[in-house]
């Protein structure tokens, strides 16, 4: 019987940085999209420009998946390199399309359960085309070929990325699309690759990144200037935003170090500006005193950090969640602070458009937290409803008066949070000053103020405590078997909760929005009756699985789910991980691509 | 509408906690008059210190004040002021401040030339902390931390800024406030980043360069003969000469600022109207369709 696994594969580009994979992979994403089917693709590119295994894996689903799945089904090799580094990934049953115009397959490599298609593509591509550079464009005639990529769809987003070089160059890639086809139905008919598509339809869809989202968020939430300095993986959102803020009459500043990029924000803030930066790790270790800063003058700002592998410089393309602490703790002195995570795409753009009212509500730094594996992925969503999106300035002065004398730009209040007039109000003049100081801004070293200051900025904390993002439950809300994530772990571990479920293992997931202020309360009640709770990350110590040990006191059955080496989980180890600690038996471990006809 | 105003009008009601004799009085008398005489308005000042003696200026000026962290008044002034371009945007700072911890950013906001000022108030050591050398201590000089001298060389700082583009550079000495009151006024309506570096002794511990000794060591330099502060060798000499230090405008330069150069609109973006082009925003997803 003929096995074909219908609308669910999960494709690999491999090959060395510079060679295009990239490119062919977002138009694959592209047109899987296009085809109706949902998303994710996962960039693993080394930290280098030209040369080094870089691959791109692109997955397609009939429902979302935010994540990778279990295996590999299909992987285009460009070069021993790409089958050597991924041939144990790949799913039995899977396909390997490898590039053998100057390389052969070895035996130890050769396993017998996927099948393969050695395709001279560079030679077929110089001597055919006359550009060996086209080979990229022939493989994705070869892919569509092999698992029923709709040929139209190829031609029409092929055109549009090659469009603005000319018909010349349009034409060279519709010969190189057709000479992919070609080949496989000349030498391969009788070799199916085991995977289908059926077209459905896009409808109302978007494929964005999680860069894109943020930024795209901030924008509309009102942010009109950025300062910030490159760093992988968050220079997406300071290109982003260079391009789009000054047509809305804002302003993108390239600092020179990360010391200036957060006190500009703050200058900005200070200033009456909506305001943000964008960094990973080693910048936000150079932030840290102006956080603090933050704190203590109470200025709404916006902090983006788009995590990757540490310490030092790390792994600067592979992700981590490594950086929790490092935002929940870091610097001198004690503040009120934010850290939010999104778990999605979609999510990027809902929890940074929260972030700026919150920053601005309570007058602190707000943390957006994600990592290379969210925010460097795109994935299709619905589209972003703009309307809906509140701006919420709380109790900002910059129009009319304020009388001098009576104003007091950090007045104690019930709340916290003091009236705040920017520059340019009458009657507002006041020091700033990063000493401490009393409720009109003058400096201070008194006893009682410092107290009270420190209880009214503290104090903010609890104030917010309904105006933070809620975190999502998944799964049976009593059973009991518990996890806890966040970040870009809610996509496998929401699929390992359903594999589960149909498995006959019941569990519930708890995906955390808001990380700080920790969510004591929501860890309490959801962890209460579990007879296990794991804590899925990626970091080496259990940065999360501390926090909410804090909170629930020791227990047996608290387990940590955890991998650090640069990659993010696939369903398959969390659902290992769970039967593992529980001992319990999974009728059928199966993923979605499954269906069989 | 407004009457005219005096220097009293920029003053705090915060003593200061600067030593008697302090240099750094004469340039906070000399910028409450200069902006008395512009006709500014405190609340259209923002006024960005750094830390150290001289950071404590930004509690006496009556303005909208910033006194931040170490060394990056610069980046918070230069936001403050893309932030609003309505706004007289003046920082200030000490040697170590803008010299040490702040190098960094001294050359880049003097690259990126906002229409902004900076007065470096330079004592030659470090104050606060009790006297140790500072980056433009001479070598040689005996501190707490240099028990045998200083061994490195000052630094120039009004060199370093000439030759990282600066648009506008001055110095004045703090005991000669008629001058410094003029290169202020001239410095705030330059358009462009204008830096002022004032002589400004520590009467504690810098027992070396003293009023009496930077009355002896200094000279106006544009009055030498043929100056003209438009021209930039001529000015890099006069900056890094042996001879006496000279005061003065020394140069200036017209620019386009990095408001010119990334078109950033007279509007000030504090006062856009946030709600504005929603539809805008709805349209830029066709991108991502």
């Amino acid at each position: 019987m003929l096995r074909v696994i219908l609308n669910s594969v999960e494709v690999m580009f491999g090959g060395q940085a510079g060679d295009g994979s990239l490119t062919t992979g977002d138009l694959i994403a592209g047109v899987f999209k296009r085809m109706g089917l949902e998303v994710y693709t996962y960039k693993d590119f080394p930290s280098r420009i030209r040369g080094g295994h870089t691959n791109y894996v692109i997955r397609a689903s009939e429902h979302p998946n935010y994540g990778m799945a279990d295996a590999v089904d299909g992987l285009v090799a460009f070069d021993l390199e790409a089958v050597e580094a991924h041939i144990e990934e790949m799913r039995p049953g899977g396909f390997i399309v490898f590039d053998s115009t100057s390389e052969s397959i070895p035996d130890e490599l050769r396993r017998d359960d996927v099948t393969w298609y050695e395709i001279p593509l560079a030679k077929i591509a110089k001597e055919q085309l006359g550009l060996e550079l086209v080979r990229n464009t022939i493989s994705l005639g070869v892919l569509a070929a092999l698992i029923g990529m709709d040929p139209e769809i190829v031609r029409h987003d092929v055109r549009g990325v090659y469009e603005r070089k000319g018909e010349k160059v349009v034409d060279l890639n519709m010969r190189a699309i057709a000479a992919g086809e070609d080949y496989v139905r000349e030498h391969f008919a009788g070799r199916p690759s085991g995977y289908g598509l059926v077209a459905g339809s896009d409808g109302d869809r978007l494929i964005m990144m999680g860069n894109d989202a943020i930024a795209y968020g901030a924008l509309v939430a009102g942010c009109r200037f950025m300062a910030g300095y490159p760093i992988t993986p968050a220079t997406d959102v300071l290109e982003w935003m260079s391009k789009q803020l000054p047509k809305f009459g804002g302003v993108v500043v390239q600092a020179e170090d990360e010391l200036a990029a957060i006190t500009m924000t703050l200058g900005a803030a200070f200033a009456g500006v909506r305001a943000m930066t964008a960094t990973s790790g080693p910048g936000q270790a150079l932030m840290t005193e102006a956080i603090g800063l933050a704190g203590v003058l109470e200025i709404p700002v916006v902090v983006v950090e788009c995590a990757r592998t540490g310490p030092s410089t790390g792994m600067p393309t592979k992700t981590e969640q490594s950086n929790l602490n490092h935002l929940i703790y870091s610097g001198h002195g004690e503040i009120p602070r934010v850290v939010l995570a999104p778990g999605t795409v979609h999510d990027s753009f809902e929890i940074t458009t929260t972030a700026f009212n919150l920053a601005e509500k309570y007058q602190l730094p707000v943390f957006v937290l994600t990592e290379q594996a969210l925010c460097q992925s795109k994935a299709t969503l619905k589209p972003l409803d703009v309307d809906a999106v509140e701006i919420d300035r709380g109790k900002l002065i910059d129009s009319g008066e304020v009388v001098f004398g009576e104003y007091k730009r950090f007045a104690f209040t019930e709340d916290g949070v003091s009236p705040r007039v920017i520059p340019g109000v009458p009657g507002g003049m006041h020091l700033a000053p990063g000493s401490e100081h009393n409720d009109a801004g003058v400096i201070t070293e008194n006893a009682r103020n410092r107290a009270r200051m420190m209880e009214k900025r503290m104090g903010k904390l609890v104030s917010m405590r309904d105006d933070l993002p809620k975190a999502v439950l998944h799964g049976i809300a009593d059973a009991d078997i518990a996890i806890v994530g966040y970040g870009a772990n809610r996509g496998p571990i929401a699929e390992a909760v359903q594999r589960l479920a149909a498995g006959g293992v019941l569990t519930r997931f708890l995906q955390l929005r808001t990380l700080w202020p920790f969510p004591e309360d929501d860890i309490r009640d959801f962890v209460r009756g579990a007879q296990h709770v794991f804590v899925v990350e990626n970091n080496y110590t259990g940065q999360l699985m501390q926090l909410i040990r804090a909170v629930v006191g020791p227990l047996d059955a608290l387990h940590g789910v955890r991998k650090y080496d640069g990659r993010p989980f696939r369903p398959i180890e969390v659902i290992e991980a769970v039967l593992r600690e529980t001992d319990a038996a999974l009728r059928d471990v199966h993923d979605d691509a499954a269906e069989v006809l | 509408m407004t009457a005219t105003l005096t220097p009293k009008d920029f003053a705090t009601a915060t003593p200061s906690w600067w030593c008697p004799g302090c240099g750094d009085y004469g340039v906070l008398s000399a910028l409450k008059q200069a902006l008395a005489e512009l006709g500014k308005q405190p609340k259209d000042v923002a006024f960005i210190s750094g830390i150290g003696c001289s950071g404590k200026i930004s509690g006496y000026l009556h303005s909208y004040a910033f006194h931040g962290v170490h060394g990056r008044a610069l980046p918070v002034a230069t936001a403050v002021k893309l932030a609003n371009r309505d706004l007289t945007v003046i920082a200030a700072g000490g040697d170590g401040d803008g010299y040490a911890i702040g190098a960094g950013h001294f050359v880049h906001a003097v690259r990126r030339n906002t229409d902004m000022t900076y007065i470096v108030m330079d004592n030659q050591t470090y104050g606060l902390t009790k006297g140790q050398s500072s980056p433009t201590s001479a070598t040689g000089y005996v501190a707490s931390v240099s028990p045998d001298g200083n061994p490195d060389t000052p630094l120039n700082g009004l060199a370093l800024a000439l030759a990282a583009g600066a648009t506008f550079i001055a110095r004045g000495f703090s005991a000669q406030p008629k001058q410094m009151v003029a290169m202020i006024k001239a410095a705030v309506e330059h358009r462009g980043f204008a830096i002022v570096e004032v002589m400004s002794p520590c009467v504690t511990y810098n027992k070396v360069n003293t009023y009496a000794w930077f009355k002896e060591n200094t000279e106006d330099g544009t009055l030498r003969e043929g100056y003209s502060p438009n021209d930039r060798l001529a000015a890099f000499e006069a900056l890094t000469n042996e001879g006496k230090i000279p005061l003065g405008i020394l140069y200036k330069e017209d620019r386009p600022t990095f408001e010119e150069r990334t078109g950033l609109p007279q509007t000030p973006i504090a006062r856009l109207d946030l709600r504005a082009a929603r539809d805008g925003f709805a349209a830029m997803q066709a991108a991502y369709r």
